[in-house]
């Protein structure tokens, strides 16, 4: 096992318990801090796939600023572990088989990833720096790149109407 | 292109205009121009003068069916301003930034529609969504419309996760975004990432169509919205998310359909006997047509299932007649202070124009021959024949077209059979005419649906 392997592991091992103790947590405020380190497990992944840039915007974006506005949420719904309202249980019986098939077919997709080995890191070790990607980004796809200030125009437009004071 | 660009452009035209004009009423006529100027840059394209030649790299395909559909769209844009634009402006304090959002999503609206890119696709689908999560919390003062809004919100989001779930197995299968890349064939190697892609995007694009069993936020969704915005979303927003679903379908999945057509059976046989079964119960005329577009949903899903040379004719046929049918009830039902079915009482008296618009727009719902959705049903049926659809399913079908007689002839016996109160609509002269313009464009695509519109296609 090589330095690779091992910190595959530890990462994914993190990442796992990371996002259980999140699922399974009373505490909401408990929740969001293992969510935290389930995106810190994850950038560390993207790292080992050579993927720094995204790493960093992951961990800018997401642990920073979307933390933030979790626990602003949190705190000002004032939510509590005993306020939690309870679940019909036949509800979380449907959804636990629901959520079980769809996971069965993923893990039985992934078996097949023995096969997939042979494809990856053929693109080289320059494909996740922002150097490359700035690039990339300003010619094969500057179409969608573009067409992404539509989508935030009409987002801010959007809460400008709802959020307006006054009617 | 030019659709994707000029409504982008008016778009933000619009938000500024709500700065500098103070005159409330500019909004709507501001906005009808917009929906002019979208339509003829739409038909200049279609005849070879756009904008940008470009197709950026593969990200787009300017192929005669999407063009087509969306001058459909646009058209019916036009009616749908016509008719409502008073409405529109009338929901609350910022007309000029709700017709903003309008124009926001008829760009997602083109992208959709002459997409070749998964990621294109991705950003549509999101321009059409953010845009109505706001519009359909735009009468703030009303719980209802908080509710649905909220709802459409988290559940939007949802399926959002599950579409781009879906694009990552796609392109861990494939390497690629692109639908011709993504056209695959039994027995390729990585066929399981593949087919779990076409599954989760399959119940993403479901929940976006509100086709059975991914229909439960639709009847709250459409029943707390303002009605003018239900009156979008259920039209060419619906329209606009099936020519996607076609295209994802027929364009890359075609050589899996024996895979994903089992489901897809299920699907529809679903979307129908829930939308049409439940609409028959309800007692309100709006919630009515929030059951009543889950079951048209069904029949443009027999669409999407024969995937072959029939389909795109079926679709835009269909889109056609049922973006105006429901654009033409709804706006009858915007002026209705009483959105019952006993508000609809003794209306052909009091206004005979009105209750005969929507006696033929409930007629081409029905599929009702000479208008459009006697047609619309029957190409659609016929695609699905061809693509060799077990004949039950076919007969399923047009055994719960009969039940959908019986709900939407409850609105004409209350308008001719019934004595009403004395409720007064407001109706301008333009208003009229717009809606004599719907009932002969019903016609005319019921009586010539080839000369009309499908030839359109083909020609040239």
């Amino acid at each position: 096992m090589n330095i690779t392997e091992i910190l595959f592991w530890f990462l994914s091992a993190l990442a796992l318990t990371g996002a259980l103790m999140m699922v399974t947590g009373k505490n909401p405020v408990y929740s969001v801090l293992w969510l935290i380190v389930v995106f810190f497990a994850i950038s560390g992944h993207y790292i080992l796939l050579n993927a720094q840039f995204l790493a960093i915007v992951n961990l800018i974006v997401y642990a920073g600023a979307i933390m933030v506005l979790f626990l602003f949420v949190i705190m000002l719904m004032n939510l509590n572990a005993d306020n939690e309202p309870q679940k019909n249980k036949w509800l979380k019986f449907a959804g636990l088989i629901a959520g079980g098939s769809l996971l069965l077919i993923l893990v039985g997709a992934l078996r097949q990833s023995d096969a997939l080995r042979t494809q990856a890191l053929q693109t080289g070790g320059e494909i996740g720096l922002i150097h490359h990607l700035g690039k990339v980004l300003f010619t094969d796809y500057v179409l969608p790149f573009e067409l992404t200030s539509i989508l935030f125009l009409s987002a801010i437009v959007g809460a400008v109407v709802i959020g307006k004071k006054g009617d | 292109m030019n659709l994707i660009l000029f409504s982008a452009i008016w778009g933000v035209g619009m938000m500024l205009g709500g700065l500098f004009i103070k005159n409330r009423s500019a909004a709507k006529n501001m906005a009808l121009l917009g929906a002019l100027l979208l339509t003829s840059g739409n038909l200049l394209e279609l005849n070879g003068f756009a904008v940008f030649k470009s197709d950026f790299n593969g990200m787009l395909d300017y192929n005669r069916f999407g063009l087509l559909y969306l001058t459909v769209l646009s058209v019916a844009l036009i009616f749908y301003f016509l008719l409502s634009g008073k409405e529109i402006e009338a929901v609350g304090k910022h007309p000029f930034e709700y017709f903003a959002l309008l124009f926001f999503v008829m760009s997602g609206v083109g992208l959709v529609a002459l997409f070749n890119n998964l990621l294109v696709l991705f950003l549509g689908i999101e321009i059409i969504s953010i845009p109505l999560y706001i519009l359909t919390g735009s009468d703030k003062r009303n719980l209802k419309s908080n509710e649905a809004a909220l709802k459409y919100f988290l559940m939007g989001a949802f399926s959002t996760g599950i579409f781009l779930l879906g694009i990552a197995f796609l392109y861990g299968g494939s390497g690629s975004f692109r639908l011709q890349d993504l056209m695959l064939q039994q027995g390729d190697q990585y066929i399981v990432l593949l087919l779990i892609g076409v599954v989760l995007l399959l119940i993403s694009l479901s929940f976006k169509v509100s086709a059975a069993p991914f229909h439960f936020w639709t009847p709250d969704v459409y029943d707390g919205a303002p009605t003018v915005f239900t009156s979008f979303m259920a039209t060419i927003v619906k329209a606009a998310f099936f020519i996607g679903f076609l295209k994802v379908f027929s364009g890359a999945f075609s050589g899996l359909s024996e895979n994903w057509r089992p489901s897809f059976t299920i699907i529809i046989v679903l979307t129908l006997l829930i939308g049409n079964i439940t609409a028959v119960y309800q007692q309100s005329v709006k919630r009515m047509l929030a059951y009543s577009s889950i079951a048209q949903a069904g029949f443009m899903l027999f669409s999407v299932y024969a995937s072959n040379d029939l389909a795109e004719q079926s679709l835009l046929l269909y889109a056609a007649a049922y973006c105006l049918s429901t654009i033409g009830l709804f706006a009858v039902l915007i002026k209705m202070n009483d959105y019952t079915f006993e508000g609809f009482n003794g209306l052909a008296k009091k206004e005979p124009l009105l209750a005969f618009v929507a006696s033929v727009c409930v007629f081409s719902l029905a599929g009702i021959p000479l208008t459009a959705g006697f047609f619309a049903k029957f190409y659609v049926l016929s695609a699905a024949m061809k693509s060799g659809a077990n004949l039950w399913l076919v007969i399923f079908a047009v055994i719960m077209a009969a039940v959908s007689v019986y709900y939407y002839f409850r609105i004409i016996a209350a308008m001719y059979f019934k004595e009403g109160g004395e409720q007064v609509l407001v109706t301008t002269p333009v208003y009229k005419w717009a809606l004599m313009l719907v009932v002969v464009l019903i016609l005319l695509l019921g009586v010539i649906p080839e000369s009309a519109l499908l030839n359109w296609l083909v020609l040239y």
